[in-house]
């Protein structure tokens, strides 16, 4: 198959994988087999992308012609490839990690969770691979709606309003902030596709740049910057699987992928001509980093707790996209690729967790990993990453985080990004020893048999993923060389 | 022979397009049969949109070879904005008449008998307008197609009295609008010394704020007869009472006729030296009034008709913006919009009828799992309303606030953006309640669900490929900007 129809395919089986599920919710075997397959072959597709790409092969799918001189197109470029490869390769744990989720728990509409999980991830990859800026933004549109059924995926009586929040300032963020500088970009530049070097280069005067650099990263990163980010806290009541995809693997790393995509391929350079703006913003991501994770502490239900230690990693990655040097974009990178890994870890263990114990309080985790040793030492290493422990993944993002800040004479923005570091240790830290060290409880599973095999997989493979993401960190500078490097 | 008249009619065919639903129509009511009028409804107007179509595509296809234009008897000129608004309002017009037969079961002997005929006379006067070549006949067609439309309303008060509240209301507002055009046609005419549409540019007037105060006391009282904000006060209370084949002929063919009419003596006027930054200037007041107040009601809107009918105004708004700027790209923006608007109608009327939702929001809970179709058509409604990315109004705003930067027009862009995040607040509500509420009320008690819901197949489809016709959108781009050029052409 040409590089072409991998990618269509890609693009589509998603869809396809959504529509099948919703079309055989039973019996479970099949609908499960559907789930776990299409992620499969996703993962399949993306490996396949990636190894084209190696090859230095180019790949270009255009889907329709929209508007004169902009095109509905996606393209397979490195930073596109790497993000596609990771949501992909992870939807693989998640898929099957949420098909034992829905046996133990026996949770209601499990065929529209899976068909929205893999929509979400689909969208992910949509957006990672779109080639311009305008896919980009019909990208992150569908990603919006596909997320809204998982933020609405909990108990009835409070459904409505996470949903309302979710959507209000998502599609508010997006149609007032985003559209109109992608529409600026586009009479600046005339046409806005992605490019090493950034389509604005030489084209914009300091003053645009400023106020297009604020835009964009209030309206695209999925709110995820305060004072727009209400919505984190407001969605964290969704079950499990679905929590992994908003926090971890979908719709809030999608809008650091976004900003990451467009600080590299849209400003360049000339993210040096919005110095003003990309100073405010670092005080607010590196700030709000910060807050988040002090949120994140006073939080005994764990599902509020590691939304808000997923922002605190998001919010650090977004740091690295705007210090505007090459590795300031590395690092944002590796921390994506870290909290997708760590993140995704964590949430599978807190969820096998409240599916056989019923356990969801940060204080009754005592002891848990003496009877659940697999799912916390996931558990565990998944932290250990986020906090920035070596030789986690997450410890070198932040180290490249640090010393890119450093390089940019910004110290106090290195500041920002190791105080977070410290405060997720607090939130995360004390809790993965107490598991691990204390006494265990002695009526821990609802069900004598414990967690299946289905659950607590994924959280091994996870965390193995977690650490060999350290092996692979010279592989990956190589391999992104291109985005910040253009072409003669 | 028949090649000669077939070239005869040819020849005359923007006469015939605006004659034949006035024939039928006299048929129609002389028959005063319910099914033979929609046969006759039907098949009228799809001979109109047969020789619209092929008028259109003889007039746009080579633009650069120059103008063609027919002078008729009835005043009228074929040029390419006019061939443009005649097809689509044609082709809505067909999809109209077609759905009659879903909404004419049950209703009224008279009312099922006397709308073909009227809503036949709404499409060939709507059609006549947006032809018109002179203000008198511009006068006279509008108020045959307000009072059709008034008549296709009061016809609906079997089903409620409330419809006839909202025909006087339409009688009144319409009688006050008649009266400004006339103030308007008398006072434009002395001061440009002639009535042509055309040749307003190129006029040497003699008295600028007399004619520009004319043209802007006609073009309000188009700005009435669409519905726009604040001078939408008939609206509401049509839509929501009248039946859904009432509510697609004023909605759709009427709202889309009075934009098109707007949209050409704007065309006109804006090309003259002396007038046309007097009148820009008035009209953006307008579009940015009405988009901001129609946006406010509708967020605030309670029942799914008021939410049409203001959204319906917001959305008008922007295009009369798009007229203002009084470029090229932005009359294409406001022809696509206007085509956008048509749609959203036809999938949300369409799309409640097939299901049997009532005017309560809350009819609306759950419709996604109730009635997966109409839920998809409705949601293709709302998202065409949101200006949602690969819809046409997504395609029409984009040309707005493109066309609006070009000029340095920064705060009709912030208004385009304003009515889009107030869109998708509203449009959102309404995919909120269809997919992401519990259903309270069965379907079995749905109160005016039609029986020949087949009836309804094309206005949907219609409506969704119309809506998402943007994704590949060249034919139509092509089309709307030829058109622009032609008439500005033929302003300079």
């Amino acid at each position: 198959m040409s590089g072409v129809g991998i990618l269509a395919l890609l693009l589509a089986l998603p869809v396809i994988g959504a529509a099948l599920v919703m079309l055989f919710p039973r019996p479970p075997g099949l609908r499960d087999v559907i789930h776990i397959g299409v992620a499969i072959a996703m993962a399949a597709m993306g490996a396949l992308l990636f190894s084209a790409l190696q090859h230095h092969q180019a790949i270009r799918l255009a889907l329709a012609h929209p508007l004169p001189g902009v095109e509905l197109a996606f393209a397979v470029e490195p930073l596109g490839a790497l993000f596609a490869v990771i949501v992909a390769g992870l939807s693989i744990l998640h898929a099957v990690h949420t098909v034992g989720f829905v046996r133990a728990t026996g949770t209601q509409t499990p065929a529209r969770m899976m068909a929205f999980i893999t929509l979400t991830a689909g969208m992910t990859i949509a957006l990672a691979l779109s080639a311009n800026l305008f896919t980009l933004f019909v990208a992150y549109q569908a990603l919006i709606l596909a997320g809204a059924p998982l933020i609405q995926d909990r108990n009835p009586e409070d459904e409505g309003r996470a949903a309302r929040v979710y959507l209000t300032t998502q599609l508010g963020a997006s149609i007032g902030l985003f559209l109109p500088a992608v529409v600026w970009t586009y009479s600046l530049a005339g046409a806005a596709e992605f490019r090493a070097g950034g389509v604005l280069e030489g084209l914009v005067d300091p003053v645009s740049a400023n106020v297009l650099l604020v835009l964009f990263v209030l309206g695209a990163s999925m709110s995820i910057v305060p004072p727009l980010s209400s919505w984190i806290n407001a969605s964290s009541g969704s079950r499990w699987p679905a929590l992994t995809s908003i926090q971890s693997l979908a719709l809030a790393p999608a809008g650091v992928i976004a900003i990451v995509k467009i600080a590299a391929y849209v400003f360049g350079p000339a993210l040096h001509e919005a110095s003003f703006a990309a100073h405010a913003l670092l005080v607010l991501c590196g700030g709000g980093a910060g807050l988040a994770a002090l949120i994140a502490i006073s939080r005994q239900d764990l599902s509020e707790r590691i939304a808000y230690v997923c922002a605190a990693q998001n919010l650090s990655a977004l740091v690295g996209a705007l210090l505007a040097l090459p590795a300031g974009l590395f690092a944002a990178t590796l921390q994506v690729a870290a909290t997708c890994c760590a993140g995704s870890t964590v949430i599978m263990a807190c969820g096998a967790v409240a599916a056989v114990t019923g356990r969801t309080k940060a204080a009754d985790y005592v002891g848990l990993g003496r009877v659940m040793p697999w799912t916390l030492g996931g558990f565990a290493v998944g932290s250990a990453s986020m906090i920035g422990m070596p030789p986690f993944a997450g410890a070198w993002a932040k180290l490249w985080l640090i010393t890119a800040a450093a390089g940019a004479g910004l110290i106090w923005a290195a500041g920002l990004v190791g105080a977070a570091a410290v405060l997720t240790f607090a939130a995360l830290g004390p809790l993965a020893a107490n598991a691990l060290a204390g006494t265990p409880p002695t009526d821990a599973f609802r069900k004598p048999d414990g967690a299946s095999i289905f659950l607590a997989a994924p959280i091994v493979i996870g965390a193995a993923a977690t650490l060999s993401l350290l092996a692979l960190a010279d592989s990956l500078a190589t391999f992104l060389s291109p985005v910040w490097t253009p072409p003669a | 022979m028949i090649q000669y008249y077939l070239d005869l009619a040819r020849a005359h065919a923007a006469l015939l397009a605006v004659a034949l639903p006035f024939f039928g129509a006299a048929l129609a009511a002389v028959v005063g049969h319910a099914r033979a009028g929609w046969i006759i409804a039907v098949v009228t107007e799809l001979a109109a949109a047969v020789i619209a179509a092929d008028l259109c595509a003889r007039t746009l296809a080579d633009s650069g070879v120059g103008l063609v234009v027919a002078h008729e008897g009835l005043a009228i000129d074929a040029d390419g904005l006019g061939v443009f608004a005649l097809m689509v309002m044609s082709a809505a017009s067909v999809v109209t008449a077609f759905c009659g037969l879903a909404f004419f079961r049950g209703a009224e002997r008279a009312a099922s008998a006397f709308s073909p005929s009227l809503m036949l006379t709404l499409s060939g006067a709507w059609s006549g307008a947006v032809l018109a070549r002179d203000f008198t006949t511009l006068f006279v067609f509008v108020e045959v197609a307000w009072l059709s439309s008034v008549g296709l309303t009061a016809l609906s008060a079997y089903r409620s009295r409330g419809a006839l509240n909202g025909a006087l209301r339409m009688a009144m507002l319409g009688g006050v609008a008649a009266a400004l055009f006339l103030l308007g046609l008398a006072l434009a005419e002395r001061a440009l010394g002639a009535a042509t549409i055309a040749t307003i540019a190129s006029q040497r007037i003699g008295a600028p704020t007399m004619a520009a105060a004319g043209l802007t006391l006609m073009l309000v009282a188009l700005l009435c007869k669409a519905g726009l904000a604040p001078m939408n006060a008939w609206a509401a209370a049509t839509y929501g009472k009248a039946n859904g084949f009432a509510t697609l002929a004023v909605g759709a063919i009427g709202a889309a006729g009075a934009m098109f009419a707007l949209t050409h003596l704007a065309t006109a006027a804006l090309g003259a030296p002396a007038i046309g930054a007097g009148i820009g200037f008035s009209l953006s007041v307008f579009g940015v009034a009405s988009a901001l107040i129609g946006s406010v009601q509708a967020i605030g809107a309670g029942n799914i008709w008021r939410l049409a009918a203001y959204s319906a105004a917001a959305q008008m708004g922007c295009v009369v913006l798009a007229v203002a700027l009084g470029s090229p790209a932005g009359f294409e923006a406001a022809l696509i919009q206007t085509i956008a608007l048509c749609a959203s109608v036809f999938a949300l009327v369409g799309g409640a009828a097939l299901s049997g939702v009532d005017a309560r929001m809350t009819s609306l809970d759950g419709l996604g799992r109730r009635a997966p179709l109409a839920g998809i058509v409705m949601t293709a409604g709302a998202l065409g309303l949101m200006g949602a990315p690969l819809t046409l109004s997504f395609l029409g705003r984009w040309r707005l606030v493109e066309a609006a930067l070009g000029i340095g027009w920064w705060w009709v862009a912030t208004a385009a953006i304003v009515l889009s995040l107030a869109g998708s607040y509203y449009g959102g509500r309404l995919i909120e309640r269809i997919y992401f509420r519990h259903a309270t009320q069965s379907l079995s008690e749905a109160s005016d669900a039609p029986r020949w819901k087949f009836a309804l197949a094309p206005a949907l489809l219609a409506a969704f490929i119309t809506i998402a016709s943007a994704i590949d959108p060249t034919l139509l781009l092509r089309a709307a900007s030829a058109a622009s050029q032609m008439i500005l052409d033929r302003a300079q």
